[in-house]
């Protein structure tokens, strides 16, 4: 348990036919992982614009993650394509702003890896811890 | 003050605001209905260009009526690009260690300088704007101008001028940035802050209270044409007057006296030319709309009308405006005709003999 006893706060936006159902498994099975996280289901990872993810972190979370299918795999053929290159964009955006990149990223989880979801999420949450609380000033309870 | 108690409702600044040839909007209803119904509403539709302005006879300032009507007031739904860049705005005020805009650009520069360059927001546009357009060459070609001219400059890295916050009617957001910038302007000692941007031009140099001297890059490249040795073959240009350069700051000779100074080529002028240049369509992210879209193509057709090869603007944002709609996809139209930045034009020529047609 950390010392100051600081839980992060992570949002996770999970694709609907992939990392979602990927999350779902990971319950089912009953594998155990941290919660911390607020898990926001969208249909596709291509619905997530950059600018969630800089409201996401304007309003205090410590880390945020999105989930969507393998390339190649995606339900809507192309969108996790999109995906990737606008959250290049973005992790370029906050690197710019001196940020942390560290807290933000983005996995390919399938349908079938409930294991690698959790596993995901406890690295995750591991890093964050280290990285301690977001630092922007401003923080709304949401 | 925007003195719209002066208005004799004569109708003559709708008859020039060129959103009303493409919807209903008029300056004049608007103030009427200010004036008579206390509707305090604010004007999103207006451009902000200032062409009513100036040809009121009552001396009424429009702009500042719609700037203050905007204030604290915002319509997300108006801001185009989901306010990406004004979250960025937020972002670098509430976020203790934001070091402001990049400034990591090619050429030489000293830091301990007295004429700092600040090339605005344009590493972020890279970030969010999708159109085939580099804007980071932006700040690498003013460097390599300001040093061709003699000078290294300081890079400062201030958060965002502000311009847009100021006009989307985000006054917090403004403040704090104008408070930041300002202190860390008046911290850095420099005596002549240079830009790229007329944006940032114009909001430094008038919604700033700065003791320094602004300066935007065609004014210091125009007090050193001789110094500058461009050449090019046949190349006919045209020059769009940005709103905030020409009419905000009345600045229309620098530009052209910078092109004019490079050998071979022609400056071709619009119709509508210097105090009547017709805006690029968009300010400050405000109402992009299908409105704004047929200003842009009246705008890329004129400068096809006047026989150049390239239409050269001095704003970031008038650059991605226009890029923005050739970049449609599907396109509207092929406009044959490049649309560029002065800095990078000028410093792709350097020395070279370009062919133009």
């Amino acid at each position: 348990m950390p010392e100051n006893g600081f839980e992060p706060r992570i949002v996770v936006f999970a694709c609907n036919w992939c990392a979602y159902a990927g999350a779902d498994l990971a319950g089912v099975s009953r594998i155990q992982y941290p919660p911390t996280t607020r898990i926001i289901r969208v249909m596709c990872s291509s619905r997530i614009d950059p600018t969630f993810i800089l409201k996401a972190f304007l309003h205090g979370a410590d880390g945020v993650l999105v989930a969507g299918c393998h390339l190649g795999d995606c339900h809507y053929i192309e969108g996790n394509y999109n995906t990737e290159k606008r959250m290049k964009k973005t992790t370029q955006a906050l690197k710019h702003l001196g940020f942390e990149t560290e807290r933000f990223r983005l996995e390919w989880i399938s349908a079938s890896e409930g294991a690698k979801f959790a596993k995901v999420i406890a690295g995750f949450t591991d890093q964050i811890r280290e990285l301690g609380p977001n630092p922007m000033g401003k923080v709304t309870e949401v | 003050m925007s003195k719209v108690d002066n208005c004799y409702q004569c109708g003559l600044c709708t008859g020039f605001c060129p959103k009303r040839r493409v919807s209903k909007y008029s300056p004049r209803l608007r103030i009427n209905e200010f004036l008579l119904n206390k509707q305090k509403e604010a004007s999103w539709e207006c451009l902000t260009c200032g062409l009513c302005s100036q040809h009121c006879p009552q001396t009424v300032d429009y702009l500042s009526f719609v700037r203050e009507l905007r204030a604290g007031s915002v319509d997300e739904e108006a801001i185009a690009h989901k306010s990406v860049f004004t979250l960025l705005c937020e972002i670098m005020n509430c976020y203790p260690e934001a070091k402001g805009v990049p400034v990591d650009f090619e050429g030489e520069t000293d830091e301990n300088s007295e004429i700092a360059y600040f090339p605005g927001c344009i590493d972020f546009f890279d970030c969010f704007l999708d159109i085939g357009v580099n804007f980071h060459e932006i700040g690498d070609s003013s460097i390599k101008l300001l040093n061709k001219i003699g000078i290294k400059p300081k890079l400062l890295s201030l958060r965002c001028c502000g311009h847009d916050a100021l006009w989307q009617g985000h006054k917090e957001i403004f403040d704090e940035l104008r408070r930041y910038n300002t202190e860390k302007i008046e911290r850095s000692g420099v005596k002549t802050l240079v830009t790229s941007c007329a944006e940032c031009f114009r909001t430094f140099s008038k919604d700033y209270e700065l003791d320094i001297e602004v300066m935007h890059l065609s004014q210091i490249l125009e007090k050193n044409t001789d110094k500058l040795n461009l050449e090019t073959k046949n190349c006919k240009v045209t020059y769009h007057d940005p709103c905030r350069l020409g009419r905000h700051m009345e600045v229309y000779d620098a530009p052209r006296n910078v092109l004019q100074a490079v050998k071979g080529l022609t400056l071709k002028e619009f119709d509508e030319t210097r105090e009547d240049s017709q805006c690029c369509g968009v300010s400050a992210w405000v109402s992009c709309n299908t409105k704004a879209k047929v200003l842009m193509v009246e705008k890329l057709d004129s400068a096809i009308g006047t026989g150049a090869g390239v239409l050269i603007t001095t704003c970031p944002k008038c650059y991605a405006h226009l890029n923005c709609l050739k970049n449609e996809k599907p396109p509207i139209k092929d406009f044959d005709i490049d649309v560029v930045d002065l800095a990078i034009f000028l410093s792709s020529m350097d020395g070279e003999a370009k062919k133009g047609d």
